[in-house]
């Protein structure tokens, strides 16, 4: 899935969240976008989602604008986009296979399948021995994996990762990275990932988005600037 | 997981909600059930007394035969007379006799003397029973008096349709507080799983898919309260079916035809849907805006 940027601009009333944002994720890449709270990372995340609406500029996603997209398609664009946040979202009355169970529903996954593709994304975060438990029964950390897994179940083709090891201790944090890592290679799943966690940024090799005071201020990849400044032309 | 999965899931993790909406869902189809037994049941005492319009005539004593074969005549001669039958005295005599058979102290004293010939009319429209009781009732030199059915019908006509009127109100206004008392529990657990559909909704679930587990439930209330409701009116009504009928002989109060409660029981879970989907609905509407 490719995601492009084009003169973002998101106000909250007389706030500027986010100014001129431009960039693009290509299909299969694992992006960071860094910077301390209060940047304007989740706001980048939740305007992909259309969860919120740009106030000015575009947001391409395989070069279709999705502020022009029918509410329908705008729930199809969602199924494909796997999310995982920093408070987890899980269901707290649903046990873990329900939650994932759900997602895979939506998705309109074959119900004969879902058992099987279950069990598949459980061994994937090494949590089947928790797949009857609730969320209330588990760490921080499996919390995370579920979230993860949920997010994998149905093949999404791509991941919003929002913060994912904000609630996480050191371990749980790389463990996590490691799988979303894993994930990208194997599947080539295109991948944005928030953290402010500077140990986390100094350590993955990936093009890595700054933000600072809602705006851009530094991208470290090329290829991601040239589409940029070419877009503007 | 299906949409019935997660229908049963909401009703599972508030049981008690959902059986207030059931319970009071079911109170008003129990009244509904009962009204419309007993509706039946006035209707035909009713009938069978406008079935049978009579007016009897007693004569006054000592008129010659041909007094009584001109006042024959003249009743004769009313339109849609069904028959004119002469009780005479000794006639009279005998079924007040077989009437108080059992009592002897009342049959011992009276002779046939005592008692007035009459003439019982049977009539196929009963609007003509009102014309010969106006004509008649002014030839007292005829007739000493006259028995006509009209207030007992009159009677029955009143019951009839106050008990309508009764079941009516009762009905729609029970059928109101259940309406609203589903809105309200949909209200309730749409609120207590805001986050689910929150959820939900940024997984890619349309408004449709998170809607119909709540419209469903809705239904369920419908379905399980008429159910409930008529399956108890109809045990009770059955129960009460000999000893009614009993006392209504030869009417039958209490239909003994099972069609008739299967076609009230099926009249009311289709109610019961109508009921349980637009309360549904209009409580998914109020709370699911986004």
């Amino acid at each position: 899935m490719k995601i492009e940027f084009i003169n973002v601009n998101k106000n909250y009333g007389l706030i500027n969240a986010l100014t001129d944002i431009s960039f693009v994720v290509n299909q299969g890449e694992f992006v960071l976008i860094t910077g301390p709270s209060g940047t304007g990372k989740t706001s980048l995340l939740k305007l992909l989602l259309h969860q919120i609406k740009p106030s000015s500029g575009q947001i391409l996603i395989d070069d279709v604008d999705i502020s022009t997209l029918p509410k329908k398609q705008i729930d199809q664009l969602r199924v494909k986009i796997g999310v995982i946040f920093q408070d987890f979202q899980l269901i707290t009355d649903k046990t873990v296979e329900e939650n994932i169970a759900l997602n895979l529903d939506i998705a309109a996954y074959p119900e004969n399948k879902i058992p099987a593709r279950i069990d598949e994304v459980l061994s994937q975060v090494n949590l089947k021995n928790r797949r009857h438990s609730f969320p209330g029964q588990l760490s921080g950390g499996e919390l995370q994996r579920v979230a993860l897994a949920r997010a994998l179940s149905n093949q999404p083709d791509l991941i919003l990762a929002d913060e994912p090891t904000g609630n996480l201790d050191i371990e749980n944090s790389w463990l996590l990275l490691k799988l979303l890592k894993d994930i990208n290679s194997n599947f080539g799943t295109t991948i944005i990932m928030t953290t402010h966690n500077q140990d986390i940024i100094n350590s993955l090799d990936y093009p890595k988005i700054l933000l600072r005071d809602g705006k851009i201020e530094n991208i470290n990849n090329e290829k991601i600037i040239k589409v940029k400044r070419s877009k503007k032309i | 997981m299906n949409t019935l999965k997660h229908t049963w899931h909401h009703l599972r993790r508030s049981p008690f909600q959902s059986m207030l909406a059931i319970l009071v869902t079911s109170v008003s189809f129990f009244i509904l059930a009962v009204f419309l037994i007993l509706s039946v049941g006035m209707s035909s005492v009713l009938q069978y007394f406008e079935t049978k319009p009579e007016i009897t005539l007693f004569l006054k004593d000592g008129l010659d035969r041909v007094a009584v074969e001109n006042v024959q005549k003249d009743l004769s001669a009313y339109p849609n007379i069904k028959e004119v039958k002469f009780i005479s005295k000794e006639k009279a005599l005998s079924i007040y006799k077989e009437q108080n058979k059992d009592n002897p102290l009342l049959t011992e004293m009276v002779t046939a003397s005592i008692l007035p010939a009459s003439f019982e009319v049977s009539v196929t429209d009963p609007k003509v029973l009102e014309t010969i009781y106006q004509n008649f009732s002014t030839k007292k030199d005829l007739v000493s008096d006259i028995i006509y059915q009209k207030n007992f019908i009159n009677n029955i006509i009143n019951w009839t349709n106050n008990i309508r009127i009764f079941g009516i109100i009762a009905v729609i206004t029970l059928t109101v507080i259940s309406f609203f008392e589903i809105i309200t529990i949909i209200g309730m657990k749409i609120t207590n799983r805001k986050e689910e559909i929150k959820i939900s909704r940024l997984l890619g679930a349309s408004k449709f898919y998170v809607k119909k587990p709540f419209i469903l439930e809705g239904i369920f209330y419908g379905i399980s309260g008429a159910a409930l409701g008529n399956i108890l009116a109809t045990i009770i009504a059955l129960n009460l079916k000999t000893r009614l009928n009993t006392f209504f002989n030869p009417i039958i109060f209490i239909q003994p035809n099972i069609s008739f409660y299967f076609l009230i029981f099926f009249s009311e879970i289709l109610v019961g849907i109508c009921i349980g989907y637009f309360s549904s609905t209009v409580g998914v509407k109020r709370h699911i805006k986004f």
